[in-house]
């Protein structure tokens, strides 16, 4: 039986400890979500919140840091009993099917394609930028 | 007997995970990728075994409950980037505010094209940002969110599969285009394949495929309008 003050458990027992209070931020924002702002999310809502304590000052970082990674690198194990669904769509199976993997398949290639050209011109935009500063900061 | 059976689609579907995810871990064959792996032989088993949805879903819902509070949890990586945001926000949000459109137009056009019903134009509509705002905005926009988890993993696949091609044909030069690239396109499978790159790509992955989430959660009037 491992003791409460080995390093390994004190840290589990607070990544578990966080989680349940982003569980609680959570409800507290469907809550607020429900009853003043429908139209945004509870989640996105929550997130908000969340970040505008830590930048506030009011929740340290340490407080919530392994809780959040924690729910973050397993977010895998969440979806998946949504995509389990898929079993009540019969008629997706065939032809339909197929074709939404194409769609899927060519709308991910443009997209890829546009963001990376632009972010590419952006980048290099912002870097003649710095340059043209630079230069007035000389002068 | 209900009970039990719905209590062994909870432990099925995390033995699988866990399995899955130390295989890939091992192996790194892309076809042992959690992402594809569990869902398949989880909708394998429920198709072999007959078991309704409404009965896989009874107590595996808590599962899929855990997608709020993980949306919750954006808020701590977003601010540790907060230095990275602000450096390159110009680059950042010229990537967002192209990449969201040209995902969900792009996506609904072409399912348009090949003659997909409105119902699976809505759902498709989404799929490029990460689950928990897909389904979100599934859900305002009056698609059903299941499905639109289903074409959010599908699009990490193809993410997974045309990432590296894609990054080999465009004449990129900067690391910050190459995780936007992963990032926009193919939310958490693109972020793992980007810092596989490095560092600095998968910290832009992660800002792209978040900010994304969000931009697009909000835009979710603008898309209902447009579908």
């Amino acid at each position: 039986m491992k003791r409460l003050s080995d390093p390994a458990v004190k840290q589990s027992l607070a990544t578990v400890l966080q989680v349940l209070m982003l569980c609680l931020v959570w409800l507290l924002a469907s809550r607020l979500s429900h009853a003043y702002v429908p139209e945004i999310p509870a989640g996105v809502l929550g997130m908000f919140l969340v970040l505008a304590a830590l930048a506030l000052g009011w929740l340290p970082l340490a407080w919530c840091k392994s809780g959040a990674r924690w729910l973050l690198a397993e977010m895998l194990l969440f979806f998946i009993p949504a995509t389990v669904a898929v079993v009540q769509y019969p008629q997706l199976m065939g032809s339909i099917g197929l074709r939404i993997v194409l769609v899927i398949l060519l709308s991910t290639v443009l997209v890829m394609t546009v963001t990376s050209l632009v972010v590419d011109a952006g980048y290099k935009f912002e870097i003649m930028l710095k340059r043209r500063k630079r230069q007035h900061g000389v002068l | 007997m209900e009970n039990l059976l719905a209590f062994g689609c909870l432990v099925l579907t995390l033995v699988l995970y866990w399995l899955a995810k130390k295989l890939y871990r091992r192996t790194g064959n892309w076809w042992t990728a959690p992402l594809l792996a569990v869902p398949l032989l989880v909708i394998g088993a429920v198709v072999v075994g007959h078991i309704p949805y409404h009965t896989y879903f009874q107590d595996t819902h808590w599962l899929s409950w855990l997608l709020g509070p993980a949306t919750v949890a954006f808020a701590i990586p977003i601010y540790e980037q907060r230095q990275v945001i602000r450096k390159h926000a110009l680059s950042l949000s010229c990537g967002v505010l192209v990449a969201m459109p040209v995902a969900v137009m792009s996506s609904v056009w072409l399912a348009r094209a090949f003659g997909l019903s409105e119902l699976l134009q809505k759902s498709l509509a989404p799929r490029s940002i990460s689950t928990p705002f897909a389904m979100a905005t599934a859900s305002s926009i009056g698609a059903p969110p299941d499905l639109t988890a289903v074409f959010v993993v599908i699009t990490g696949v193809a993410g997974m599969l045309l990432g590296e091609l894609m990054l080999m044909l465009l004449p990129l030069r900067s690391r910050l285009a190459k995780g936007a690239l992963l990032g926009a396109a193919a939310h958490g499978a693109g972020t793992a394949k980007a810092n596989e790159l490095g560092a600095e790509e998968g910290v832009v992955a992660s800002l792209t495929m978040m900010l994304g989430g969000i931009a697009t959660v909000f835009a979710a009037p603008l898309i209902a309008w447009f579908v």
